[in-house]
């Protein structure tokens, strides 16, 4: 049943008009985290999509006509092999080019031996048995290698997960402790207002209606904190966004959040409001339960 | 209508303030409750407005027993009890009439019922001009009667005033009277918590007497004084007459 508020409550207390401030402080933190934890894992899926299916051989014997010919089973071998795209040798050229900055430019093609490479994509990070196809190259010959990016892949996906994770615990801990100062809040109030609350009920209001008053104030608490912190969280994430996108590194590039995937952001204070709201009604229906 | 058998009150471990309190009220009395100070009659009260439970003994109320009541019907009960309290207990941030239309709102009555209904009733009791006052703003006489507006806006079973005259000049204390014996005539059960042995005897009521924690009930004259100045003295508009009050239900 729907029913208008009662002001029995005055309008400003004290102890009431820091809550919103505490509450956006909050959420500016926990918006920050949530962002950073939603970039970090938007950013490994691309890359990890982007590494793990690409691996390369490389054939490194010296001579050039042992080389080519150990390239050649590979090759073939590789081009048999179910579950990989394709296998492609890279052009000596191309080789050299990669290899630049750390020998600088080299005078002629053959001057030095440069190891063929060939490139291998895979259909699925997993659709190839890596380990498996290791040992079969090198039953084709020792001067083959396989680089998987896998060892490297798997450090940087463990340290990113943890700070996920830990990003996750952050915002839980911020979830909790925002419920725990509302409660304490709403427990203040109820003895600022003590008095009040039993005219009330002895002028014969149920709990519903003063629990109404009182969630009401703390949903708009709520909804105000909530609205603030977002809002200054979301600017500094627009900043931040903008110094990365200068830098133009396709690797940071990767964890560039994307405004589009940030509509929910305006939910925040929505939800932040009915957390607050439903622990005020939590709180004062149980603080009422103890009167008669 | 109301009646208690051997109820005994103790606040938490103390000693009984209460011991053997045995009576009942009928539908329509006016009893006054006297007793010196610390005697217990607040506490006897507030056990009649639903305030406390008692230690012991049996309570019934329109025929309900107390024993077997649970918490979520206390409310509609509550809203059958009119109270005004020793210190009068009024919201200080509303005006005079949003404390009158609280126990309106409380019901869930319409807004354009409340509005007419509380400005009557403010009238009643000769409070118009101060309508929109905050009880800060407000005497003490004034106060009282802003309190007892709120009591009976709800036209309750059972009004209960503790010490209602206490604050107040003897003829506005005669004024007052003059009003909750208006009330009784109109069906209200009326109970009087007071020290002024002086209105007691002026009133002729039954009463009840508290001397430590135990009941003494004493009859009265079958007929009320009321102490209301006679027509032929100043009569005037401030005093409402019981057909005014009957018109506005
Ligand atoms: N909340 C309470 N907790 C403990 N003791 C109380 C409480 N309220 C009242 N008392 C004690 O109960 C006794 C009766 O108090 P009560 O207020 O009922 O007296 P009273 O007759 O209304 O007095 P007065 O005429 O001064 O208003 C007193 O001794 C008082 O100290
Ligand atoms: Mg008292």
């Amino acid at each position: 049943m729907f029913r208008t508020k009662i002001a029995f409550l005055p309008t400003t207390k004290q102890s009431d008009t820091l809550l919103p401030w505490v509450i956006a402080v909050m959420l500016f933190l926990s918006t920050l985290s949530l962002v950073l934890a939603i970039t970090l894992g938007n950013g490994l899926n691309k890359w990890s999509q982007g590494l793990t299916t690409s691996l390369s051989v490389q054939v490194i014997n010296a001579d050039s006509d042992m080389r080519t010919q150990d390239t050649t089973q590979a090759l073939k071998m590789l081009r048999a092999t179910p579950g990989i795209e394709y296998a492609d040798i890279v052009a000596d050229a191309e080789v050299l080019e990669m290899l630049s900055p750390w020998l600088g430019e080299l005078p002629t093609e053959n001057a030095l031996p440069v190891p063929t490479l060939i490139e291998i994509k895979l259909i699925s990070p997993d659709s190839v048995n890596i380990s498996a196809l290791k040992q079969r190259l090198k039953t084709i010959s020792s001067d083959i290698r396989l680089d998987d990016h896998q060892a490297w892949i798997v450090q940087i996906f463990k340290l990113a997960s943890t700070i996920r994770w830990l990003l996750t615990a952050v915002v839980f801990m911020i979830i909790l402790s925002t419920i725990s100062i509302v409660i304490f809040g709403c427990r203040a109030g109820l003895a600022t207002h003590k008095e009040s609350i039993e005219i009330m009920h002895m002028l014969g209001a149920e709990d519903d209606i003063i629990a109404k008053s009182f969630d009401q104030r703390y949903m708009l608490h709520g909804l105000k904190g909530g609205a603030i912190g977002t809002s200054i969280a979301a600017i500094v994430i627009y900043m931040i966004s903008n110094l990365i996108e200068n830098l133009d590194t396709g690797l940071i590039g990767a964890l560039l959040p994307q405004s589009s995937n940030f509509w929910w952001l305006l939910i925040l204070p929505v939800f932040t409001a009915m957390i607050t709201m439903l622990t005020a009604r939590f709180t004062t229906k149980r603080a009422l339960l103890k009167l008669m | 209508m109301i009646t208690f058998e051997n109820v005994g009150m103790r606040y938490g471990m103390g000693a009984e303030i209460l011991r053997d309190i045995s009576f009942s009220l009928d539908k329509g009395s006016f009893h006054f409750l006297t007793g010196p100070s610390g005697a217990g009659k607040t506490t006897l009260l507030k056990l009649m407005y639903l305030a406390h439970r008692p230690s012991r003994g049996l309570m019934h109320f329109f025929n309900k027993d107390m024993a077997t009541l649970e918490r979520r019907d206390l409310p509609r009960l509550r809203r059958r009890i009119g109270v005004v309290f020793q210190d009068f207990r009024l919201f200080d941030h509303l005006s005079a009439f949003d404390n009158v239309a609280l126990p309106l709102l409380i019901k869930g009555a319409k807004k354009s019922d409340i509005a007419s209904h509380v400005e009557e009733l403010l009238s009643w009791v000769d409070l118009e001009e101060r309508m929109h006052a905050r009880p800060a703003t407000l005497s003490g006489g004034e106060k009282q009667r802003v309190a007892i507006a709120r009591a009976v806006i709800n036209k309750p079973d059972l009004l209960v005033a503790d010490e209602p005259t206490g604050n107040v000049d003897p003829s506005m204390s005669r004024k007052l009277m003059h009003l909750f014996i208006e009330l009784n005539k109109i069906g209200t059960t009326i109970v009087v918590a007071t020290h002024d042995d002086e209105l007691v005897k002026s009133i002729g009521a039954p009463i009840l007497k508290l001397s430590k924690g135990e009941l003494e009930q004493v009859p009265g004259s079958r007929e009320l004084t009321d102490p209301a100045p006679s027509r032929s003295e100043i009569y005037t508009s401030d005093l409402p007459k019981p057909t005014d009050m009957k018109a506005m239900s």
